[in-house]
């Protein structure tokens, strides 16, 4: 019994004395925790795609081209959050400040609740948004994202590829394509 | 003899007029292209110098060259990277943004790895996140 406590106190001794250390790192840091999709890929994906799309000629007219953002299909064998990569691929955009974003298709259910809320009695009439007021927007913004893997028995490489697509919807032209290919190796 | 004097000194006048002329073709307080303000820049190595920082874990990749360029209003960088060692190097870097009054013309990028074979070149090249950002500094890191 008392081997039992003196076992149980030196492991909560033991465990009291784990030391756990906690500090905040550089969230634009190349980051190579392991070989999948990481920060890094997602940021240099991001910057890359929209400093590219600013010199496309639709973006770079100047007119302030409407754009709506539609799915990036994740055709890779592990979970991407791709929504993400679009959305700082926006946020790149719309910093640029070359191009507006019209609602998109996740966002209209969202979009028209509240315009509902605005024309219902507990608001003024002369504020209240009103229906049929919302833009289209001229141009869409589409792509994918694949990886190739290969591992042996002490290497693993991935190979990814993001390609992203602006599609004209009025007359379904491309307007501008580009790819931005990352490789990654891991040894043992 | 005179008609001599005359011709030399017309061929000099053309000499010179045809010298401003080439030197004519960079805008003052450019470089190369590139935006260098009131720094002496009389070479490509004094560009490259004044537009490159180390940052971090210092790396014996070098820029060698550096050329700007507008694309519409934003600036466009092209920079050559050299490894003349003969292993393979590997570097992280990113550009950093600065307006006309000196301050941050846009958020700090992300480090970008690359690696660069051994005797080797590699171009880098990027465009300005936004208009505001008119001028630049190449910051390296070694990622060894």
């Amino acid at each position: 019994m008392r081997k039992i406590l003196l076992a149980t106190a030196l492991a909560a001794l033991a465990a009291g004395c784990a030391h756990e250390k906690t500090s905040y790192g550089d969230a634009r840091g190349v980051e190579t925790v392991t070989n999948q999709f990481g920060s890094t890929d997602l940021q240099m994906i991001a910057e890359a795609m929209a400093r590219s799309m600013q010199l496309s000629p639709a973006i770079a007219s100047g007119n302030l081209p409407i754009v709506t953002v539609q799915e990036v299909k994740n055709k890779t064998s592990e979970y991407i959050d791709t929504r993400s990569i679009t959305d700082s691929i926006r946020s790149e955009l719309q910093k640029g400040g070359k191009v507006r974003f019209a609602v998109d298709a996740p966002g209209m259910t969202q979009q028209v609740d509240e315009i509902k809320r605005q024309q219902s009695e507990y608001y003024a009439r002369e504020a209240a948004v009103e229906k049929g007021q919302m833009v289209g927007a001229q141009y869409r913004m589409e792509g994918n994202i694949t990886s190739i893997v290969k591992e042996v028995k002490n290497t693993k490489d991935v190979y990814y590829k993001f390609n992203l697509q602006l599609w004209n919807i009025r007359n379904g032209l491309l307007e501008w394509s580009d790819e931005k290919e990352i490789r990654k190796t891991t040894t043992r | 003899m005179n008609a001599k004097l005359v011709f030399a000194a017309l061929a000099a006048t053309a000499l010179v007029a045809g010298c401003a002329t080439k030197k004519g073709f960079e805008q003052p307080g450019y470089a190369y292209g590139c935006p260098i303000g009131d720094q002496k820049v009389g070479s490509m190595n004094d560009l490259v110098k004044a537009k490159t920082a180390m940052e971090g874990r210092r790396t014996t990749i070098q820029p060698t060259e550096m050329r700007c360029t507008k694309a519409g209003d934003l600036l466009k960088i092209d920079a050559n990277l050299n490894n003349d060692s003969s292993s393979v190097k590997r570097i992280s870097y990113k550009f950093r943004w600065i307006d006309r009054e000196g301050m941050r013309a846009a958020e700090e990028e992300t480090w970008k790895p690359l690696m660069l074979y051994n005797n080797s070149n590699m171009m880098i090249s990027t465009v300005a996140p936004n208009a505001k950002a008119v001028d630049f500094r190449l910051i390296l890191m070694s990622g060894e």
